[in-house]
């Protein structure tokens, strides 16, 4: 039997009634005085129209299934990533832009090549059904891991300039002398996939999981793509923050190991 | 003066502006000289460019224009990481690292060449006035002097040619403040030295000798020599460089 039979599709008046949960948030807000009944509506309709307009293009891609509109999604999905990643840096890395482009795009690639190709082996190796879900999550976590390591490695260079520069004046070159905060920023940025990995479904289930089993697909189908997904994320954020890292650090130093302090 | 060991020629440093402000100017046309085995002390207000000047001797801060020479070549051909062991840096707060003091000695690149044995550790311990005990401590837990001498120890180690002090003194109470300066004149009288000092303690500058340079806003606006110790240029008016007055004010003795 086809699981997929069992689900039931949402109707427009279905969706009207989530909405007013919406709506009871709203009502606390305005008799609490939290202010946001504002954002509140704004989000909804953000919710409603974003969707609505991914939707669509998803379905012309899936229908349509010409590679080169998957890899043109793909495209797009890397660099909306790579601009969420460097606004969500407290100070902008000077290059920071193409630095957060390449370590997205180089991590997204090579994680979505192994998986697509050598772990699913989807046939043909462009079927949307696969690609544009794996990508979103490679890149969702790539995007949050680069930006944690770079946070974290800005704050590093603004308290440890001494340490960084007394390893320089010992006649350290400029990446051994960062290097204890390359090391500590991904290590900040690794922990949460760690972590992740130690109370998957223990805590709760993950979302692409419960997806799955909404949509129909027996638990045991949905926990081995979830078993792959946790390992691809974790190559995949490893890579991205080791990148990022590098290059960011990279910015910060001169060809005659010197400390850009200016930038800090 | 020839042969010298630090040579500055018209030295401009300026850092590129933040988002299209102009550039923030810290050295104007800053020329300075110092002998073999000599001395130099800059002194002058906070923030007139004196610890970036002495970065700039062993190439920490790159120049925006002019020169730098050390032993005769312009540092621009020197590796820098070669530079900064010949030209060792001690810096105004103590940084050491994780680990026991033998730790902080031992630190060093690959391929550094030298003597780290434990009994040239223990050598120069004593010659920064530690005891060779030292050597297993706890660099977390010494006093801020003990952490200043070990950072000098940790220079004289690499037998440097030149010492480069950024106000070794001025985060020590003074009894720590004089170990320190008895430290630095044995050492250079010890090993011939040459000294860069940026300081306000009046012992070390009459210890030192050598030339005074005083910086206001990046410029120099005084530059005398101190020969035959302090009397050479009259106490008012090395406590007039030394309180960060401009020398100026007061005349200079006939
Ligand atoms: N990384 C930097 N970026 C911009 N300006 C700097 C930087 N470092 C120092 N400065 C400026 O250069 C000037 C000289 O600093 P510094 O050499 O530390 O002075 P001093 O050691 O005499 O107190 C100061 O005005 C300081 O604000
Ligand atoms: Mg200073």
């Amino acid at each position: 039997m086809s699981g997929a039979s069992s689900v039931i599709d949402l109707s427009l008046g279905q969706l009207g009634l989530a909405l007013l949960l919406v709506g009871v948030v709203v009502l606390v807000s305005l008799r609490q005085g939290l202010g946001l009944e504002r954002d509140l509506l704004v989000g909804s309709v953000r919710t409603i129209v974003q969707l609505y307009l991914v939707g669509l293009i998803l379905a012309a891609v899936f229908s349509a299934a010409r590679w080169y509109l998957v890899v043109l999604v793909v495209a797009v999905m890397t660099a909306v990533a790579t601009q969420a990643a460097v606004s969500r840096l407290a100070k902008p890395i000077p290059g920071g832009h193409q630095i957060a482009a390449l370590a997205l795009t180089v991590s997204t690639a090579v994680t979505l090549a192994y998986v697509i190709g050598v772990v699913v082996r989807v046939r043909p190796w462009y079927e949307p059904q696969y690609v544009i879900p794996i990508a979103g999550m490679i890149l969702g976590n790539a995007m949050t891991s680069a930006a944690l390591a770079g946070d974290r490695l800005q704050g590093d260079l603004r308290s440890r300039a001494p340490e960084v520069e007394t390893m320089l004046a010992l006649g350290f070159s400029g990446r051994e002398a960062v290097q204890p905060l390359v090391r500590a920023a991904l290590r900040a940025a690794m922990i949460p996939t760690v972590n992740g990995m130690m109370t998957v479904g223990v805590v709760q289930l993950p979302g692409m999981m419960t997806g799955q089993i909404l949509a129909g697909s027996s638990p045991l189908v949905a926990i081995g793509y979830q078993i792959m997904v946790m390992f691809m994320l974790a190559a995949g954020t490893a890579m991205a923050s080791l990148l990022f890292v590098r290059l960011a650090a990279g910015r910060y130093l001169t060809a005659a190991h010197q400390l850009r302090r200016y930038l800090l | 003066m020839s042969d010298p060991i630090v040579a500055v020629e018209h030295l401009t440093l300026a850092y590129p502006g933040d988002r299209g402000r102009p550039a923030v100017s810290v050295l104007t046309d800053v020329s300075l000289n110092m002998a073999r085995g000599g001395a130099l002390t800059l002194v002058g207000p906070s923030g007139s460019g004196k610890s970036t000047l002495l970065r700039c001797l062993n190439r920490l801060e790159e120049p925006t224009a002019g020169t730098v020479r050390f032993d005769g070549r312009d540092v621009r051909s020197l590796d820098p990481r070669e530079l900064r062991r010949r030209a060792a840096l001690v810096m105004q707060t103590p940084v050491l690292f994780e680990g026991t003091v033998r730790d902080n000695l031992w630190l060093r690149p690959a391929g550094t060449p030298g003597d780290f044995s434990e009994a040239r550790l223990s050598e120069v311990l004593i010659e920064v006035g530690l005891e060779p005990l030292f050597l297993d401590r706890d660099a977390a837990t010494l006093s801020g002097g003990e952490k200043q001498r070990v950072t000098i120890a940790r220079a004289l180690l690499r037998d440097p040619q030149a010492l480069l002090l950024d106000e070794p003194t001025s985060a020590l109470d003074p009894p720590n403040a004089a170990l320190v300066v008895e430290t630095i004149s044995r050492a250079r009288e010890a090993r011939r030295l040459s000294i860069v000092a940026v300081t306000h303690q009046p012992e070390l500058v009459r210890h030192l000798g050598g030339s005074l340079l005083f910086l206001v806003r990046g410029r120099v606006e005084a530059y005398e020599r101190l020969d035959g110790g302090a009397s050479a240029i009259g106490d008012a008016r090395l406590q007039a460089f030394l309180a960060g007055e401009s020398p100026r004010a007061v005349p200079a003795k006939p």
